[in-house]
């Protein structure tokens, strides 16, 4: 049981820090990235390639620099062209990026499964509550808490922090304070997309990579962001906590229906309030 | 100047559109006996069938103003209920009808929780909630033989048809253009209707249709299932066309290729996602030496839309239209 | 009727945004067939009135009645359809429905169908198959008011709905305004900024102050108070 809710736990924080990099790019542009799942999946791979040639240490920050510049980019060609369009014009470009990358990935590294192992350091076991607990997933878990935690502090305390965190609530007067949006944007762009490139490679060891392991998270990262409130970093955290759980007890007692349970918690949290958890921004 | 979603739909009044409508039928009709190229014949009819789903996905954008992501849902929901209703027993006929039927209520039924819900965050739900279709059918390997997709066990006559005409490209052909047609028919009526104008009202400003006395989300989630049973009919002649489905069916990219059929021809009518659907497969047809980056040539593609044309060649022709005839476009 | 002579009536009507008291135990009651004037700064609680009296208000507590029924349960399409319409304070039409589709829309809600009196007596019969989008300002304002005056209901209430007009169309629309209620029977609650427009046609009128009921009144008698000349009116009545 206990075993199980850490399972759960490990999940929902890679949900986490994949959500909480769409909810900082909505706070400031309004817009959804439908490609942030093919990020965290580039993510993966390049951990992958990287780490063939030297160690999963190295391989860490260079993925999450790689998909950062690549959100500096993404942001230098999509988003800011795009910001005064209509936000649907940015989804449906993301959405075709989504597409491209998938096919990208798969003409380079090809369709089959690859694995990347944990790391040697991480990689023996610990006993809890008389079960044996993989160290590394442990380390997923504290990894999560230190984004939420640095992220916390970061939106409390930063320039660029509390400009986002402002933006998010009232993007109109925000944008009048003569700050420099592009900069911020850039910035908030290449946080979300490094997170997404540090949650793909810490999820790399747990699950095998393939062109399609973008597709489901990107989906349960949404439901987190919905059920959460869209704009939301607290409800963001609640919500991947809560669909980390219930997609963990999909997946251990009714296997062949696990990818419907976060969609009827999703149902069944917006009948009850059509704005999300945190509710009011949506 | 990129109004997907924002700005007028065209309005649909003279009675010079149904004329229009029922001339290119018509015409189409003929296609079979002018050109006899099975290739030929074969792509048009796949373009029907794809151009019946991009008018779902487009009345949609048109009438609720919000984009869905996840149509492949109903399509292929559509295509499995063909196949697994025959395979449980049921005799083809109902299976038919039930495989369009219940699509379309559970979209009624999703709708009237998901309308209440606008804009972005209505995309990324219907994306949701194609995928976990997906990945179900993918996961129940006992259902559905996963990957590998299932074979329909039709009888050799439906409805006292040879089954041979919904599995040849001449005959096929013929039914899916004369099911579009009706289609954009049904459509163009409802839109003159009272209700047209209501959701297009609801459309414009939800706030003030409370105010003037109307509830709007069973509206909102009709027009939501409106748009859901032409993708489930589209799925359904898939799966009689084709014999077969796989879980192809309910990928995105199928929910994207209707997008950008759509989006190419112009949302903001209603015969606009047709016309994209034909462009988009001779687009398809020359980049026939892709194949192998499908996806990635339907993600090109939509960007370049998105960015480049948004009212579609069906606006740009309504334009051209308004100016040719002395009109003020709008 | 159940025995109350008030077309509408709220009572003990509260609404607070976290510690702050939009609106602070107030009670209004107009009679049937009366033009009541709401006024007050910014801030006093206007909208927030009309938004609880209309049902568009989420949480607040009190009691709203029309003719004697609670329809405090109800919620906006209900109260609307019992007989309660309202305006807005900035221009909110179908921008691209003709006048004509959307008076028509608007009318089927309601027991009888007087759109074509409606568009004639608001001026807008000559431009029924115009989409509301292309008209001027002025004439937007005006479907505004169609929009709340059609099917006749029993209390209108109207917020701010000279906003942005000239004089002279003020005082055009309050004549009308007064005309049709006159003739309908309509119990109208009007916020305005415009003292001509409210005193030109109200009978009493009603001074709201950071949430509470600061005097209430025929129009000569809220002239006369002086603190509502000091802090409301000012220099709008010479």
């Amino acid at each position: 049981m206990v075993i199980n809710i850490l399972n759960g736990l490990v999940y929902g924080g890679l949900l986490y820090i994949l959500a909480v990099g769409l909810v900082l790019i909505f706070g400031l542009r309004r817009v959804v990235n439908f490609a942030h799942g093919s990020l965290f999946m580039v993510g993966g791979y390049v951990a992958f390639t990287v780490a063939a040639y030297s160690s999963f240490w190295v391989a860490l920050p260079v993925s999450i620099v790689v998909l950062a510049l690549l959100g500096v980019i993404l942001d230098r060609f999509v988003f800011r062209p795009l910001q005064h369009e209509d936000p649907i014009s940015t989804v449906l470009v993301t959405f075709g990026l989504l597409l491209v990358l998938e096919d990208v990935v798969k003409t380079i590294w090809g369709k089959d499964f690859l694995s990347l192992a944990a790391p040697p350091l991480l990689s023996g076991t610990v006993s809890i509550v008389g079960e044996t607990f993989p160290v590394y997933r442990l380390m997923v878990i504290v990894v999560a808490v230190l984004v939420a935690a640095g992220l916390s502090l970061w939106l409390r305390f930063s320039r660029i922090g509390l400009y986002v965190r402002a933006s998010s609530v009232d993007p109109v007067t925000t944008g009048m304070q003569g700050v420099d949006t592009d900069r911020v944007s850039a910035a908030v762009v290449a946080i979300g997309a490094g997170l997404a490139g540090l949650s793909g490679t810490i999820a790399a060891p747990l699950m095998a990579l393939s062109p399609s392991m973008g597709s489901f998270i990107l989906i349960d990262s949404f439901i987190v962001v919905v059920v959460g409130g869209l704009g939301s970093f607290s409800g963001a955290f609640i919500a991947a906590l809560l669909i980390g759980q219930v997609h963990n007890f999909g997946i251990v007692y009714i296997p062949w229906a696990a990818s419907l349970i976060p969609f009827l918690l999703m149902v069944a949290v917006l009948i009850w309030r059509p704005t999300g958890l945190a509710g009011g921004r949506a | 100047m990129t109004d997907i979603v924002a700005g007028a739909p065209t309005r649909p009044r003279r009675m010079g559109f149904l004329f229009a409508l029922l001339a290119i039928g018509a015409a189409g009709c003929t296609l079979p006996a002018v050109v006899q190229s099975p290739l030929f014949l074969t792509l048009m009819t796949q373009a029907a069938i794809n151009a019946v789903l991009a008018t779902g996905v487009g009345f949609l954008v048109r009438q609720n103003g919000t984009v869905s992501f996840g149509h492949a849902a109903f399509f292929g929901l559509s295509a499995y209920a063909t196949a697994l209703l025959i395979k449980f027993g049921l005799p083809a006929e109902a299976a038919i009808i039930l495989a369009v039927a219940l699509p379309t209520l559970f979209a009624l039924a999703l709708g009237v929780v998901i309308v209440r819900i606008t804009g972005v965050a209505f995309s990324m739900l219907t994306l949701a909630v194609a995928q976990a279709f997906h990945e179900l059918v993918l996961k129940w390997r006992e259902l559905a033989n996963g990957d590998d997709g299932m074979a329909i066990a039709f009888p050799a006559r439906v409805f006292g048809i040879d089954m041979a005409t919904f599995q040849q490209p001449a005959s096929m052909f013929l039914v899916c253009w004369v099911a579009l047609i009706a289609v954009i028919l049904g459509l163009w009526l409802l839109c003159r209707s009272r209700f047209g104008t209501l959701t297009l009202a609801i459309r414009e400003n939800e706030e003030r249709a409370r105010y003037i006395g109307y509830r709007t989300v069973l509206p909102r989630a009709i027009i939501y299932a409106v748009s859901a049973a032409i993708a489930a009919l589209a799925g359904l002649l898939f799966a009689l066309y084709n014999g077969f489905v796989s879980p192809g069916t309910l990928h995105w990219s199928l929910s994207g290729e209707a997008l950008i059929m759509a989006i190419i021809g112009g949302p903001r009518l209603v015969w606009g996602p047709a016309l994209g659907g034909v462009i988009f497969f001779f687009i398809k047809n020359a980049a026939g030496d892709f194949t192998d980056h499908w996806p990635a040539v339907i993600g090109i593609t939509l960007i370049l839309v998105t960015v480049l044309l948004p009212r579609g060649v069906g606006g740009v022709l309504v334009w051209l239209g308004a100016r040719l005839g002395g009109r003020r476009p709008s | 009727m159940t025995g109350s002579a008030w077309a509408i009536e709220g009572t003990a009507l509260t609404r607070r945004f976290g510690g702050f008291a939009a609106l602070d135990n107030v009670s209004i009651a107009v009679p049937q067939g009366e033009i009541r004037g709401l006024i007050g700064p910014n801030g006093a609680g206007k909208s927030t009135l009309m938004d609880v009296l209309s049902g568009r208000a989420q949480s607040w507590s009190g009691q709203v009645t029309m003719d004697g029924r609670d329809i405090s349960a109800l919620g906006a399409v209900e109260r609307r359809r019992a007989g309660l319409a309202r305006s807005f304070q900035r221009t909110n039409i179908f921008p691209d429905l003709t006048i004509d589709e959307q008076i028509r829309l608007a009318a089927a809600t309601a027991e009888r169908d007087n759109s074509d009196e409606v568009m004639a007596e608001l001026g807008l019969a000559d431009l029924a198959h115009r989409r509301a989008a292309d008209v001027s300002y002025g004439d937007q304002r005006r479907l505004d008011l169609a929009l709340a005056l059609v099917g006749r209901p029993r209390v209108l209430l109207l917020d701010e709905p000279a906003a942005g007009l000239s004089m002279q169309e003020s005082m055009v629309l309050a004549r009308i305004l007064r005309d049709l209620a006159g003739r309908w029977g309509v119990t109208v609650l009007l916020v305005e900024h415009d003292m001509e427009v409210i005193f030109s046609i109200c009978s009493r009128v009603t001074v709201l102050h950071l949430g509470k009921i600061l005097a209430d009144g025929t129009p000569d008698e809220i002239r006369r108070i002086p603190e509502v000349i000091t802090a409301y009116l000012g220099s709008t009545v010479e």
